[in-house]
This record gives C-alpha cells, sequence and structure tokens, in this order.
C-alpha cells in the first residue's frame, strides 16, 4: 500500500502539482472554493431543518435544489484533497489532525446521507422542534470540526 | 511617512507582534477567516446561481436574497475582523505582494458590482417573473462569482509567499 502510495506521489503529475510554483496554491484554491459551497449548502439546508433561517422555502424542494451542488462541491473538495494528500502521503498519514479530519469527514458524509437527508421528507412540523436542532446541530458540528481539523494540519503534528 | 514604512511600522507593533507571535491566535484567526467563506461568500454564491438559473429556479429572488443576505452579514462581519488582523500582523509583507493587491482591487470591484446591483436591480425585483432574470442582472451574478473564485486565489495564493 505504502509502495504504491510513493509510486503514485513520484508521478510526473504528482510531481509537477507539488514542486512547480502554482501547483499547490491553484489545487488549495479549489480546495477552498469547493469547501465554499460546500459548507454554504450544507449551512442553508441546516438552518432551514432548525427553523432558523430560509424559511420561505418547503424544506424538500430545498435540499432537492440544494443537492447537485453538494455532490458537485464535495467532489471538488475530495479531488483536490487527494491531490494535495499525494503531494507528501507520508506526511498526512503520521499526522494527527489529519487522522483526524478524515475520521471527521466519514461521520459527516455518513450523517448527513443517513439522517439529515431523511429529515427533509417529512414535513417541518412532524419532528420535535428540539430534536430538529439537535440534528442540524450536530450536522454543523461535524462538518465545521473537518475544516478546523484541516486548518490544523499545518500547525499541529 | 510612506505607506509601506507604515505598514512596515504596522507589522511591529506590540499589538501586531502579540498575533503574529503567538502559538495559538494567528492559526486561530486564519482558520476563522477561511471557515467564515461559506457564510459570506458562499451565501453570494447561492444568491448569484439563482440570477444565473442555476439553483433555486422555483422560488423568487428576492425572496432568496432576503433569506441569504440577513447570515451573510453575520459572515462579512467575521471575514473583515479576521481580515484586518491578520493584514495588521504581516502588513509589511502584504503591502508589496502582487496577489494580496489583486485580492484588494477585486474586493473593490466586488463593492461597485454590488453597488450597482443594489442601486438597479434590486428595487425592481419584486416585479420580476419567477423563470426570467434581466441580462443585467445575470451578467451582476456572473461577474460576482468569477470575481469572488479571484478573491479566493488570490488569498490562499498570497499566504505561500509570506
Amino acid at each position: 500500500m505504502m509502495d504504491l502510495l510513493t509510486t503514485v506521489s513520484n508521478s510526473a503529475a504528482i510531481v509537477f502539482v507539488r514542486d512547480s510554483k502554482y501547483g499547490m496554491p491553484a489545487v488549495q484554491s479549489v480546495h477552498l472554493v469547493g469547501l465554499t459551497v460546500l459548507l454554504a449548502t450544507i449551512l442553508v439546508l441546516d438552518l432551514r431543518i432548525a427553523s432558523m433561517g430560509m424559511m420561505d422555502w418547503p424544506l424538500a424542494g430545498l435540499e432537492r435544489q440544494l443537492r447537485p451542488w453538494t455532490v458537485g462541491a464535495v467532489t471538488l473538495v475530495i479531488l483536490s484533497g487527494v491531490l494535495i494528500f499525494l503531494g507528501t502521503p507520508a506526511k498526512y498519514l503520521a499526522s494527527n489532525p489529519f487522522r483526524f479530519k478524515m475520521a471527521m469527514l466519514g461521520l459527516a458524509i455518513l450523517f448527513h446521507v443517513g439522517l439529515v437527508r431523511k429529515f427533509v421528507t417529512v414535513e417541518p412540523g412532524g419532528r420535535a422542534p428540539r430534536l430538529r436542532m439537535v440534528v442540524a446541530g450536530l450536522s454543523l458540528t461535524l462538518w465545521f470540526l473537518v475544516g478546523w481539523a484541516g486548518r490544523a494540519i499545518a500547525f499541529v503534528p | 511617512m510612506s505607506l509601506l514604512a507604515w505598514c512596515q511600522w504596522l507589522e511591529h507593533t506590540p499589538f501586531a507582534l502579540a498575533i503574529s507571535e503567538s502559538t495559538w491566535l494567528f492559526p486561530l484567526i486564519e482558520g476563522s477567516h477561511i471557515l467564515a467563506l461559506p457564510l459570506s461568500v458562499g451565501m453570494i454564491v447561492l444568491f448569484d446561481l439563482r440570477l444565473l438559473g442555476l439553483a433555486f429556479r422555483q422560488g423568487a429572488a428576492a425572496t432568496l436574497l432576503h433569506d441569504v443576505l440577513r447570515w451573510s452579514k453575520i459572515g462579512f462581519a467575521v471575514m473583515f475582523v479576521t481580515g484586518g488582523l491578520l493584514f495588521v500582523a504581516q502588513a509589511g509583507k502584504a503591502y508589496g505582494n502582487g496577489f494580496f493587491r489583486a485580492k484588494l482591487l477585486f474586493l473593490i470591484a466586488l463593492g461597485i458590482n454590488a453597488a450597482v446591483y443594489q442601486l438597479v436591480f434590486y428595487p425592481k425585483m419584486g416585479q420580476w417573473e419567477p423563470a426570467s432574470t434581466p441580462a443585467g442582472a445575470r451578467l451582476c451574478a456572473a461577474l460576482s462569482l468569477v470575481v469572488w473564485i479571484g478573491v479566493i486565489i488570490c488569498g490562499r495564493t498570497m499566504a505561500y509567499q509570506f
């Protein structure tokens, strides 16, 4: 596994991204643009689930409108993230914030697909307001932990 | 005092040094700056997508603007405060940086773009048909999308050069 990673990380394409002057800034910029769109769609949906914002939009319709952008943005973030990772895989595998970030990312996606989207199919009044607040709060906490863990990679071993 | 000298002085004030030399303060401010992106720029992007007919087609643009603007105000407040603190901590280095200068110019352009939208298109939004957006308003949205992406690129790239 490590051999394969080493081979890939030494391939011409990855070396170009890693070592050219603007390769890494460009990929990191794509990562941030993707993050902006992804977390904006998550934020808007969670605010609506908690009945704190976007009240002019029916929940199911809002989710349907947001879905292609959430899926597109998470794809962009993961693809650019893989490119960043492959530049220096050993560094990331040894990094505690990176491991935490991947764990939180897995949880956030599972939580979103498994629970958050289930809430969308019931009418907003159909479930207890407090429960909806908790689900929205947990979703936001997980996604923003992913972001903060990502930021911590540069500062924490 | 020249602007460069002022920036260099600013960077060495005790307040600026307290930020740049602190183990936790700088990463914390920088992280807040980045993670306020979805709440600020992200909300504007959603509205731009609506004007371009790429999302939220079912509802009125005026309603969406009202919904997202409430939240983006908080996001932009965080952005300006954290961005200001980051600048203070690195003013001397930022002054001559091409990406920092481009970012400032882009932000000014976005301000003008938003002002044009506010004056020309905003007052008539209530009369728009749900499915039709005037070409001028769509142009504002396209400009906003492209230039905001430019701001993010410049912001990320300048950090590599310090």
